[in-house]
């Protein structure tokens, strides 16, 4: 080296840095399973939000290829329950990508498949507030909370009969009463004043007095007997419209006796109407259904919205660049640029997947899918994530489309012949076992738009009451009704948009169980309405008597006082006449 | 401990037998892996030249030593000029997406916030740092250093087995 120059390169460190970067090499290969393992798992715990476990991970980079046994997803809704469990995963990958930090998976095979099995610790794991899963779960748990999704409790112990208070003033019967009080009075009025203008005592006196004026008269006296046959005129014409009064008079009681008979057809329709102030207890035969299995359709259609959630946030649509939560030294931002004709980030073309379904004595049976398309960019990769089975007993498929900016996610399936897990109803003591039947859901979000169906399908259900809770008249009543069932068919269906949703459920149950209640409550009805009809007769009573007593009292005194002015007025006629005869020797004179 | 290396490391990166230069470009380096999250490709690479260019071991232990609680403490800042950069400057995006698309390039975590500005950070001070610290070096051995090296406590540090490694990677003048 010259003198007064300083080597700008230290040679003999080569040796030292080529032997750091074979360490880092034996590193590599010592700890690249377990740090793979690691980190399939904590990535899917933070996206999955629930706990992810891997008992082996196996990478082989020279041959392209990743090995996964014993894959256990933990359900986030459910502590002691995976969502998914894999015996293996074998994984082709795409290494040239790694270099990029992508993941490119082009063919992946999922054996032994189960979902839904049991676990003996708690899958959940504490979400880190502010990560994307702890917000899509309280998202989630927000809409189901919303007013529309909330089921009351069955509360027929407090629903007990109730009668509103019977206003007099609404009596039909009291109306009708007062009216032909009234109108016998009005009645009564018109007819004596009738009768007194026919002046009917008047008449008879003056022809009284003219027969005995007659009796001194001389057959000649011709302007005499003109006179008393002007007055028997007189009488006849009295008596012509005496005979239109009595007339009258008759067609008045008649009319005032239909009154009375209305009153009896008015007090039968306030008997109807005081039975209908029975207010019975909310036992609608259409909101049975909601009350026993509102609760169970909400879970079932918020877990389907929790996962098609996490679908949009991991796979969003566009090709903005995102930015997620990511820490290196401190808690910063990892912030991803999707390129048009790129790979994208993760990406698993195609993945063959054998599921085992059904845990009956014949042992779970083997049917395969397919998945298709599962990236985190999908404006990248250009197509959407599909799923689907088919086979006799099972069909389900699934497709998440965030290729546009509205994304698309839809997915349902059957399962005919498995095991359906119990069910509980809400606040009560009582579970429902359909046992083996048929399974449907399904469910899609189209941008904010919701649709959902949930079906079951039970023909050999079995009820089971916990002895040891006590429940109420509504677990008694309800446990009378149900037990005597043995088949469940529940249908719920889901509508409106995530700001308004809309979920009607009918059941086998609702008809049975609301007519079943009817009957329990039969005898405190007929007691209610037995006491309401008692309390219109009471006040029906208090103003019929005398009202019926008034009609009846202005009937006889008008036909009476009728049939005496009659009776005056044929003996005055009679008795002019006689003498009129007399005096002319029955001639009839011009 | 800690106390006692990182007086190891001044009292060898400044009676080392390199130049105030190459003690200077030491810290200069040392101060990137200071400054940015250890744990980067970049700082890989930042390792090799301290290892392969003839400048002080020592004296980037020292820069890595004096910058890296100066590197925690200004992280928010690094966080916040990350952002800006990466979300803010639309004319970026561009450059950006293409550094996100080239090989090798991803896994340097250029595109974390926390790392991107730590690092625009670390290479804009990186001259200042040489220069100022080369003038420093330079003030030191024309004035005390002499002494020091006369002291007790220089002798027993320079006794340690650390220096027998450090004797490894002294410069070559």
């Amino acid at each position: 080296m010259p003198d007064g120059t300083v080597a700008r390169f230290r040679w003999r460190a080569i040796v030292p840095l080529l032997l750091f970067l074979a360490l880092v090499a034996v590193g590599w290969i010592v700890f690249a399973d377990r740090l793979g393992r690691l980190a399939v798992e904590r990535v899917g715990t933070a996206v999955l939000g629930a706990r992810v476990e891997v008992r082996s991970f196996a990478i082989s980079l020279g041959r392209g290829s990743v090995t996964i046994t014993g894959f256990v997803a933990a359900s986030p809704f459910d502590s002691l329950r995976n969502l998914v469990e894999a015996e293996q995963l074998a994984a082709d990958l795409d290494v040239l990508p790694l270099f990029e930090r992508k993941v490119v998976i082009d063919r992946l095979a999922a054996t032994a498949l189960r979902f839904g099995t049991a676990r003996t610790t708690s899958g959940f794991v504490r979400a880190r507030p502010g990560s994307p899963t702890a917000g899509v779960l309280a998202n989630v748990k927000a809409w189901a909370e919303q007013p529309a999704l909330q089921v009351p409790l069955l509360q027929l112990a407090t629903g007990k009969l109730s009668i509103d208070s019977l206003d007099p003033r609404k009596l039909r019967t009291i109306q009708a009463a007062e009216s032909l009080a009234a109108r016998a009075d009005s009645s009564a009025r018109a007819w004596t004043e009738a009768l007194a203008g026919l002046a009917v005592r008047t008449t008879a006196d003056s022809a009284l007095a003219f027969a005995q004026r007659l009796q001194g008269a001389r057959p000649t006296d011709l302007a005499l007997i003109r006179d008393a046959r002007r007055m028997i005129e007189r009488l006849k014409q009295t008596r012509d419209r005496l005979a239109a009064l009595e007339r009258g008079v008759k067609a008045g009681t008649s009319s005032l006796d239909a009154g009375l008979a209305a009153l009896g057809a008015a007090r039968a329709r306030d008997v109807e109407f005081a039975k209908s102030l029975v207010r019975l207890p909310q036992i609608d035969a259409g909101a049975i259904g909601w009350l026993l299995f509102g609760p169970e359709a909400v879970a079932r259609f918020q877990r389907a919205l929790y996962y098609t959630q996490l679908a949009r946030h991991y796979m969003p649509p566009g090709l903005a660049p995102r930015a997620r939560p990511a820490r290196t030294r401190r808690a910063g931002l990892a912030v991803e640029f999707p390129r048009e004709r790129a790979l994208p980030g993760f990406l698993l073309r195609d993945a063959e997947v054998a599921l085992l379904v059904g845990s009956d004595s014949a042992g779970p049976r083997r049917y395969s899918g397919r998945l298709q398309g599962l990236t985190s960019a999908p404006s990248v990769y250009g197509r959407p994530t599909t799923f689907d089975i088919r086979a006799p007993t099972v069909s389900a498929d699934a497709v998440f489309d965030h290729v546009r900016a509205i994304p698309r996610d839809a997915l349902g399936g059957t399962v005919r012949g498995v095991t359906i897990p119990a069910i509980a109803l809400p606040g009560l003591p009582i579970r429902v076992v359909p046992g083996t039947g048929d399974l449907t859901l399904g469910f899609a979000l189209y941008g904010d738009s919701l649709r959902g169906r949930w079906e079951v399908t039970a023909p050999r259900a079995v009820w089971h009451r916990d002895s040891g809770a006590a429940g109420g008249v509504a677990a008694d009543l309800l446990w009378r009704v149900v037990s005597r069932l043995d088949r469940l068919d529940l249908t719920a269906e889901l509508g409106g948009t995530l700001g308004h949703p809309q979920l009607r459920v009918r059941s086998n149950l609702d008809a049975a169980v609301s007519e079943g209640l009817r009957a329990a409550i039969g005898d405190e009805i007929a007691a209610a309405e037995a006491t309401v009809r008692a309390r219109v007769n009471q006040r029906a009573d208090s103003t019929l008597v005398p009202v019926r007593t008034r009609v009846t009292q202005v009937q006889a005194e008008a036909t009476a006082q009728v049939a005496e002015a009659r009776r005056v007025i044929d003996a005055a006629q009679a008795r002019l006449e006689r003498e009129v005869r007399r005096l002319t020797g029955g001639i009839r004179l011009p | 401990m800690l106390v006692l290396k990182l007086l190891q490391s001044l009292v060898k990166a400044l009676h080392s037998d390199g130049t105030p230069g190459q003690v200077a470009a030491g810290i200069a380096l040392g101060s990137i892996l200071g400054l940015t999250p250890l744990l980067s490709l970049h700082n890989l690479a930042v390792v090799a030249l301290i290892l392969v260019l003839n400048v002080s071991v020592p004296g980037a232990a020292l820069g890595w030593a004096l910058f890296a609680p100066l590197g925690f403490a200004l992280d928010p800042a690094f966080d916040a000029l990350g952002r800006r950069l990466l979300l803010d400057t639309s004319a970026l995006v561009p450059l950006w997406t293409a550094l996100a698309n080239v090989p090798v390039v991803p896994l340097s975590n250029f595109n974390n916030t926390v790392v991107l500005g730590s690092l625009v950070s670390a290479l804009a001070c990186f001259i200042p740092v040489y220069f100022g610290s080369r003038w420093a070096v330079r003030r030191y051995r024309e004035t005390v250093g002499e002494r020091v090296k006369q002291s007790g406590l220089y002798r027993a540090i320079t006794a340690s087995k650390l220096y027998g490694v450090y004797r490894l990677f002294r410069p070559d003048a």
